[in-house]
């Protein structure tokens, strides 16, 4: 078990001696000559609050893979330190840690920010503070689409694009109406709005949708709304504790025997308080544990070493943002913002996820969509996702800088 | 005499760009637009007696109204901070009117419920507000006439301060002035100041103006310093935290509430970099510091004599509780 | 779904939820009524009593083991809080309670998050009201109707309780002067402490019988302590049956108006409070201070 009041020490002590390397210039000019001065990445991320349970899976990734990079002698020959930071999920304490992380740590490279709030405060000031940012999280289409500035990066699966993929796979399925209940935020809205259109696209009737603001905690009256219209299909866009609210109390009024429903975000997080509650969701994956490729295996067999279970949909994005970061860096070979740029542009990485092409004219990372579905299998005391279904990325991924479909 | 502690605070404020490293400035910075924001609350909290629980509604209206004026008209920054600040008190006007219908905690939750319905105005009005997401990239516009000197962190640091020192002397001026006292007479005993034939509800009306006033303007300088304005400005969570802010530092002291808004500010931040249970530490010393010095931070700063009340034995308060005959 | 079934169900709905929220608005308004407080980690003693009734219950391995220690539980940790952090502030104003108990409120918080992680945490419905019952041909869960019922029950005995017992009398009278009840010889000390405490215990209480719906996460404080401040101004502060009614009122409001006027779910208790309080500035059953 990697322990984290250990490394919030150890990361304690390297800023100590940050400060005593700005007091004796000598010391910090010598560690320069040799190179061996750390790659810092800064991680302002929720670690209390509402989002705690997200931020937990990306600094225990982070953290995985500072080992991985120690175990392999860093990166371009230096260390590689991970600063974190809590936020709390709030803009104001998002800037605030990240400009210290820039002005007092000289921290060029962010990762694992959550609330597309904070994403998008942190995405403007890039340019001044010549910093980059490899979102691993922040599902908003408008960050690659309208929002687009050259020094962010998108190495997860969007919202359109998982939108996008759950229904192109209900192109085939034997639901004919389907009707959208939506997490009134960005990402909630961005995904609906993709569902409402694909589905339309793929000659579906769509009925209808109902937004439900964060931190609702009776979902009882949306249900009545959704008996109400009475859909084949119903189409959730809720996560965290919304989702797991959600899907608890529509199995308590048997929602799930007359209306099949369908997720952009299967998550165990959802899944495991969620008990046989979920058993049977279908929906679109942005990670699974049960991916089967050379690297994922390796991934898993790791991360549930040092954890005791099986990484979660952040677990394996933020590890797949990591390890695209580090290839880019390995081509540049450089940790400096604007080579780094230069060489996250276009390139190609095989991660736990298969591969991805950074594409140069939006800077969202092509990848295929993963369709799954839950289902009971031993040794699991909850339902895990299961792989149905895959898409190719050029059909999931949207046209450059949109944030839906042409 | 004694007022040369003051004028060396100044003088070291103004000094400040020279001898700090940019992080600790940018600190500085938030700390006094943060304090100011604080010393708006205490004329309603300190002075007049009203607790209000919607303080965030000035901040985040100011925050909002300055962004979208420099987004939308390239208003240039000075101009565009105090139309924020003026949008801030245009909305008090109404909203105080039906707040001060109501006193104590009726007043505090009315206050409470119109800051909500900012939030969601903001969260809601996607095309102007930008939703949840709120507005980013919230330039420092140059001009009047092409200066562009405050966009820089020493310049904006500047004019933080500028607005500061302006709105305290403003502020210690409003206190004293016979209407400032009026405000207090209401606060100390409103059937009274009535019966003398004091306008008690336009007084407070007035109040509540200039304090959005003050707070929309702290508000308006935020979203050009952070570059964003969201939602979570307006939330009632920064309103209780300005309002222990507030507390913290002693209300009816104007300087008081800035010291507790710098001394929040910095705990929460220094905490939170050192454990990740800085809430634990910071709800700890809240509570020990409350019992410890009644009179807040401010309190003890003035009261030099004598030991403070945290190593005194007896009671602050000379009023120990009456016990009369067994339970 | 015909008119009358979506009428009837969600009438059922509103009334759960209002059973929910007036298991932590009775406790805030008691509290506030004996000791002039605004408990602020209130919301943080509900969530402490989901957490509490999750591990209780997967101890004992009896959801009513959960839901009975639970509550006293976080009724002793009341007391505990009101005799070490609240006792020595009496004489003090409005504020110097509102920074002790935001204090305890960041404290409990962060002390849930440190005992159970970050995760949610799973409470099922125990299997005797797991079943569905038909209602007009809709499905409805059990459940929801324990839920209600408790509500009703705990509203009627707690009134009962203040009404007829010599306690209850005790209480209200120390509520309306409490010079006068320590005149006669009570110790007032032990009834603010006890109404504390029980105040507490309500919440733990509303916390443990949530948790099957919403399970328990770190959140869930954050949201409900503001819709039970606005109950208890609805109905008046200090009064036991305006946090009934005022429960009854935010609970319809939220089901009907959710239903009719999603859009409007983020602002529409506060347009109901600022409705009541335009009308009746000291709320439905409240007075002048």
């Amino acid at each position: 078990m990697i322990s984290r009041t250990m490394d919030r020490r150890r990361f304690l002590r390297a800023g100590l001696a940050g400060t005593a390397a700005v007091l004796a210039p000598g010391a910090l000019s010598q560690a320069r000559a040799q190179g061996t001065n750390p790659i810092r990445i800064g991680v302002p991320t929720a670690i209390t609050g509402t989002w705690a349970a997200l931020g937990d899976q990306v600094v225990r990734t982070c953290k995985l893979v500072a080992e991985e990079v120690k175990e392999k002698g860093g990166i371009l020959g230096r260390p590689v330190e991970f600063l974190f930071e809590d936020t709390q999920g709030n803009p104001a304490n998002c800037v605030r840690k990240a400009q210290e992380m820039v002005e007092r740590h000289g921290v060029n490279l962010f990762t694992g920010i959550m609330a597309s709030s904070e994403a998008l405060a942190v995405t403007a000031k890039l340019a001044e503070w010549n910093a980059f940012f490899i979102s691993s999280i922040n599902g908003a289409g408008e960050l690659t689409a309208e929002k687009f500035v050259p020094n962010f990066f998108r190495a997860n699966t969007s919202g359109p694009m998982g939108a996008r993929t759950i229904a192109l796979y209900l192109k085939d399925a034997p639901q004919k109406t389907f009707f959208a209940i939506g997490l009134d935020y960005a990402w909630g809205h961005s995904s609906v709005a993709v569902f409402e259109k694909e589905i339309q696209r793929a000659g579906k009737e769509f009925v209808g949708k109902v937004f439900a603001p964060t931190g609702t905690k009776d979902y009882a009256t949306y249900i009545a709304r959704i008996r109400q219209v009475n859909p084949d299909g119903l189409y959730v866009a809720l996560t965290g504790d919304d989702g797991t609210a959600f899907y608890q109390q529509a199995a308590q009024y048997r929602l799930g025997e007359k209306i099949q429903m369908f997720t952009e975000l299967v998550d165990m997080l959802n899944l495991r308080p969620g008990g046989d509650a979920t058993t049977g969701l279908i929906g679109s994956s942005r990670y699974t544990f049960t991916l089967d490729t050379p690297a994922n295996r390796t991934f898993v067999q790791r991360f549930q070493k040092a954890y005791g279970q099986p990484p979660d949909t952040f677990d394996g994005e933020q590890y797949q943002a990591l390890q695209i970061l580090f290839r880019a860096m390995d081509k540049a070979r450089t940790a400096e913002t604007a080579p780094l740029v230069k060489a996250m542009e276009g390139l190609e990485a095989t991660t736990v996820k298969g591969t991805v092409v950074m594409r140069e004219c939006d800077h969202q990372g092509a990848q295929q969509g993963i369709v799954v579905r839950a289902v009971k299998r031993q040794g699991f005391a909850h339902p895990i996702p299961e792989v149905i279904r895959t898409y190719p990325a050029d059909l999931v991924t949207p046209p450059c800088r949109k944030s839906s479909y042409s | 005499m004694r007022r040369w502690p003051g004028a060396l605070i100044i003088a070291l404020l103004l000094a400040a760009p020279w001898g700090l490293p940019a992080f600790l400035l940018t600190s500085l910075t938030e700390v006094l637009i943060l304090g100011l924001f604080a010393m708006s609350l205490d004329l309603l909290v300190g002075y007049t007696g009203l607790h209000s629980f919607g303080h965030a509604a000035s901040y985040g209206l100011g925050a909002y109204a300055a962004s979208l004026v420099m987004l939308q008209w390239a208003v240039p920054l000075p101009a565009a901070v105090l139309a924020g600040a003026a949008f801030s008190a245009v909305v008090a006007v109404p909203v105080g009117w039906l707040c001060t219908r109501a006193t104590g905690v009726s007043f505090a939750m009315l206050t409470l419920a119109f800051a909500q319905l900012a939030y969601a105005l903001a969260y809601k009005w996607q095309s102007l507000t930008g939703g949840s997401d709120g507005l980013a990239g919230v330039p420092r516009t140059a001009g009047p006439f092409g200066i562009e000197w405050f966009a820089s962190r020493p310049g904006f640091y500047y004019l933080v301060l500028l607005a500061l020192l302006a709105s305290y002397a403003f502020c210690r001026a409003f206190v004293r002035s016979p209407l400032g006292t009026t405000l207090q007479a209401i606060r100390e005993n409103e059937r009274k100041a009535l019966a003398l034939g004091y306008d008690a509800r336009a007084c407070k009306i007035v109040a509540f103006t200039v304090a959005f006033f003050f707070g929309g303007l702290a508000g308006a300088l935020y979203a050009p310093f952070a570059g964003f304005a969201s939602p979570d400005l307006l939330f009632w969570l920064l309103s209780g935290q300005v309002l222990v802010m507030v507390i913290v530092g002693g209300a009816g002291t104007l300087i008081g509430p800035m010291l507790g808004a710098a001394v929040f500010l910095l705990l929460e931040h220094y905490l939170s970099a050192l454990t990740d249970s800085w809430a634990l530490l910071l709800g700890l010393i809240f509570i020990v510091f409350v019992i410890g010095l009644p009179e807040g931070l401010w309190g003890l700063v003035r009261r030099r004599q004598g030991p403070p009340a945290l190593l005194r034995l007896s009671p602050p308060v000379p009023a120990p509780e009456r016990e009369h005959g067994l339970p | 779904m015909s008119l009358t079934a979506l009428l009837v169900t969600q009438g059922l709905n509103a009334l759960s939820l209002a059973a929910l929220l007036f298991l932590i608005s009775a406790g805030l308004t008691l509290i506030f009524g004996i000791m002039r407080i605004i408990n602020f980690a209130h919301g943080a003693l509900y969530m402490l009593g989901a957490y509490l009734g999750f591990s209780l219950t997967l101890w004992s391995g009896s959801y009513w083991a959960g839901l009975a220690a639970a509550p006293v539980a976080v009724g002793g940790i009341g007391w505990l809080l009101e005799f070490l952090a609240l006792r020595p502030l009496y004489r003090r104003d409005a504020g110097a309670f509102l920074l002790v108990t935001f204090g305890l409120a960041l404290v409990l918080t962060e002390s849930v998050r440190l005992g159970w992680g970050p995760d949610p945490q799973r409470l099922a419905i125990p299997p005797q009201l797991a079943a569905t019952v038909s209602i007009l041909d809709e499905p409805f869960p059990v459940y929801r109707l324990f839920l209600a019922g408790t509500g009703v029950v705990v509203a009627v005995s707690l009134w009962q309780f203040l009404e007829r017992t010599r306690l209850g009398l005790l209480i209200r009278a120390t509520a309306q002067n409490a010079e006068m009840v320590e005149a006669v010889g009570v110790n007032v000390r032990w009834i603010r402490s006890g109404v504390f405490g029980l105040g507490c215990a309500l919440a733990a209480l509303g916390g443990v019988m949530a948790a099957p719906l919403v399970t328990a996460y770190l959140g869930m404080g954050l949201n409900v302590i503001i819709e039970a401040f606005v109950i208890v101004i609805i109905g008046g502060m200090g009064s036991f049956v305006g946090s009934a009614v005022g429960s009854l009122v935010v609970a319809g409001v939220q089901t009907f108006g959710n239903f009719y006027l999603p859009e409007l779910a983020l602002a529409i208790i506060y347009l109901a409070m600022i409705a009541v309080l335009v009308l009746r500035p000291y709320g439905l059953f409240g007075h002048e201070e």
